[in-house]
């Protein structure tokens, strides 16, 4: 398994190409795992605490093996970066047909430094690769730059494929994403504003080059039996009609929703806490990334007749909502029309935003005013002009996108690194704190999902290494009560998959963390898995196939033991910036306050956080005061390197003193203030 | 003889063609109840339910769960007026 490796220096102008070697793979597997080697190496040479905004900051696009080789377990392209609006490890995936395509251009990861003098894109072509004037794209949405670059550079070798930023990522918004293909957003940690710090508008990929197979009998009757099993699924053939939409009603009955700023758990519009989204709106489409047997993606276009809002949006076509694009506006905001709910997901994907994140500072405003903790006279300050903040008013919500996304007026500027800066911004220019009401976990990583009855998933919102996220150590075995998994992982214990007590479930995040590493570094689609047609073990069954592709067998413990050692190496980085125990926390709210309806009404976070935490702490190895990793565990999975630099940091456990911590804040570098 | 309602999402509600209905049984068990779905239902539905390994409720990609939220296994009795809600089960997005 070799693979080519694209460097480009936006300053000097310099292009590198080098072929990531097989000993890279045995390593580090592949996809998210290589680049966040590729990402610690950067860091050695470069001073780790930039402000990552800087030109010191480096943008790094990888493809793990699976992708595109005709698995049918879709593809996912991954980005790292340190993070603009967390100040720490940062990086997010999105599927579209770029990630597969840049693959048959030669290359399967990219690294951009340096910053370019004005606007540019860089074209990939069969390996050719050219820096290109992007001067009239700046300004365009994100949908609109595709199609101009689809335009611009034909069909020939192959149609193009983009990864690009909107407006927001321009503006060097904290919480930017970036879009592959005009509508896919990876949106998570800001890479859209670290993209737009280098004045790199846009990578675009043509290609027809093939990609080698080690074992392609092999992964074709993989492939055969994969596309069997899933046929045979009936729970697949519903999920291809809703993708995760199919959550909403779930979550409404186990008590899972986020609803006006968590102050409820259940959604409340009788539209959407339903999915009546599939039956009323017209999927003319069926796509995602190519490579997927199930494609639960579609575009869907609004005639007009599905609903009142729908009349407003006639024409308007896009992606159909996913649940974390409902749970943002139908339930952070009490948004109660799912033709309003699409028109959210549209514009922040145009603009390049991640919705998550921005729904909680509009949220937090919004429950500030409900409560009259802030005045009329308050808000016109903050905004510049009347507002009304009143929850589910779609028009109003657009313009406060825009306000964020141009960072037009304090409000824009004082929330552009998400909820828990803008709070934390707002507090201190107001001499109030209104924390209390800032929903936010680890980094200060927003997130619109109830996670106070699932332990887990609490667990992930303060130790995930982006900041708190469900997508690093999702809880499924909590979640889904499957004790028959947790007597499978824990030598036939089963209180991993009983909710109700914090018994395995620091393990359970330990494991899954390892699982999802695993699934991100392989450069797949983690649906599959969730639905679970196929039994769950990603180390085992798509083992096999990344055997089959790369010619590394492993055994399944091994596999873990990859997964494991990629975990470390991303809490390495940020033990460096100076994250101990003290940053794996969650918000006041969701720590103390009552979980106020649903099933699990009355369950407070805070009863089990710590002995969760410590259990986790201990299942990693890691040393339970300080939240630091061991040299013992390093050594065990090979990463003696990794703790060597640790140590000269003074961010490994009992090496050097404790009370010489080199950094103890995690600060983003760069606070806007208020513009005149 | 106990009376449950079933609750239907996603999946589910396509197969049935109904978000929720009464139904009456003799035994108050779960098996009873499995056994009436997917006898009214048919294939479909017996695919959703019932692990042809195990024989036991399905695991994989479902979530069977009583009015307390608590996941429901093929030897679980019912209490009568009992909601059971069918569901697939997904997150995230």
């Amino acid at each position: 398994m070799e693979s080519g490796l694209l460097r480009v220096d936006l300053t000097t102008g310099e292009i590198k190409r080098e072929i990531l070697p097989h000993s890279m793979f045995e390593r580090w597997v592949g996809g998210s795992g290589i680049n966040d080697w590729l990402l610690w190496e950067h860091f050695l040479k470069h001073d780790i605490m930039c402000d990552a905004r800087s030109p010191e900051n480096v943008l790094i696009f990888g493809v793990g093996p699976l992708a595109g080789v005709g698995s049918g377990i879709g593809v996912k392209g991954r980005l790292t970066f340190k993070s603009p609006c967390y100040g720490s490890f940062g990086d997010s995936t999105g599927g579209g047909k770029f990630p597969y395509v840049v693959r048959f251009s030669g290359y399967d990861y990219i690294v951009v430094t340096g910053k370019a003098p004005k606007p540019v894109y860089i074209h990939i072509c069969n390996g050719e690769v050219t820096i290109c004037d992007a001067t009239h794209l700046w300004g365009k949405d994100s949908a609109e730059t595709h199609q101009m670059l689809r335009k611009e550079l034909g069909d020939y070798p192959s149609e193009a494929y983009t990864l690009s930023i909107g407006q927001a990522g321009e503006n060097q918004v904290g919480i930017a994403g970036v879009i592959a293909d005009g509508w896919r957003i990876h949106a998570r940690c800001g890479g859209g504003g670290v993209m737009g710090s280098k004045n790199l508008k846009a990578i675009v990929t043509q290609g027809t080059q093939g990609i080698k197979i080690d074992d392609p009998s092999s992964l074709l009757e993989w492939s055969d039996g994969f596309r069997q099993k899933l046929d045979a699924n009936e729970a697949a053939y519903g999920f291809k009609r809703r993708g995760t939409l199919g959550a909403v009603e779930m979550y409404q009955k186990i008590g899972g929703n986020f609803w006006r700023n968590n102050q409820g758990a259940m959604f409340r519009g009788e539209e959407v806490r339903s999915d009546n989204w599939v039956k009323k709106y017209h999927k003319y489409s069926e796509v995602c990334s190519s490579d997927c047997y199930i494609a639960c993606d579609g575009r869907y276009k609004i005639e007009g007749h599905e609903s009142d809002a729908a009349q407003k949006y006639v024409g308007e076509s896009f992606r159909h909502p996913e649940y974390l694009t409902t749970g943002s506006s139908a339930g952070a905001l009490d948004v109660r029309d799912w033709a309003e709910v699409a028109h959210w997901g549209k514009i922040t994907n145009d603009y390049g935003i991640d919705n998550q994140d921005l729904s909680c500072s509009i949220s937090f405003l919004m429950e500030l005013k409900q409560r009259e903790i802030i005045s009329d006279r308050d808000v016109e300050e903050l905004f510049g002009r009347p507002q009304s903040l009143e929850w589910g008013k779609m028009e109003d919500i657009e313009a406060l996108v825009e306000d964020v996304v141009y960072q037009r007026n304090p409000f824009g500027w004082l929330f552009r690194d998400g909820a828990y800066h803008g709070a934390l911004r707002y507090s201190e220019q107001q001499g109030q704190n209104f924390m209390k009401y800032a929903m936010y976990g680890k980094g200060g990583a927003s997130f619109t999902e109830e996670m106070r009855p699932f332990p887990t998933w609490m667990n992930n919102m303060a130790v995930a290494s982006r900041g708190a996220d469900h997508l690093k150590g999702i809880g499924l075995i909590e979640k889904f009560q499957r004790r028959d998994l947790s007597k499978v992982y824990f030598n036939g214990r089963t209180e991993a998959g009983d909710p109700t007590i914090p018994d395995l479930k620091g393990a359970s995040t330990a494991l899954i963390e390892n699982q999802v590493a695993l699934i991100n570094s392989y450069g797949v689609c983690m649906f599959h898995w969730m639905l679970d047609p196929l039994g769950y073990a990603p180390e085992s069954y798509y083992g096999e196939v990344y055997t089959a592709v790369t010619g590394i067998d492993r055994t399944k413990e091994e596999r873990m033991l990859d997964g494991e050692r990629i975990c470390n190496l991303e809490k390495a980085f940020n033990s460096r910036l100076g994250m101990r125990r003290e940053h794996d926390t969650i918000c006041e709210r969701w720590m103390h306050e009552p979980c106020p309806e649903g099933p699990n009404k009355g369950r407070v976070a805070g009863d089990m956080f710590e002995q969760v935490l410590e259990e986790y702490y201990e299942w990693r190895g890691w040393d339970k005061e300080t939240g630091l990793q061991t040299r013992q565990k390093m050594e065990e999975l090979g990463l003696e390197d990794v703790a060597d630099v640790l140590a000269a940091d003074n961010a490994m456990a009992g090496e050097r003193r404790a009370d010489r911590a080199v950094h103890v804040d995690v600060k983003i570098a760069d606070d806007p203030g208020i513009p005149d | 003889m106990i009376t449950v309602q079933a609750e239907y999402t996603a999946r589910f509600k396509e197969i049935t063609q109904t978000t929720s209905e009464t139904i009456q049984l003799e035994q108050a068990n779960m098996a009873e109840l499995a056994q009436m779905l997917t006898t009214k239902y048919g294939p479909q539905m017996q695919a959703l339910l019932i692990d042809p390994n195990t024989q036991d409720l399905n695991t994989n990609g479902t979530l069977f769960i009583d009015s307390s939220g608590r996941r429901l296994f093929i030897d679980d009795t019912l209490a009568d007026g009992e909601t059971v809600s069918f569901m697939v089960g997904i997150a995230g997005g």
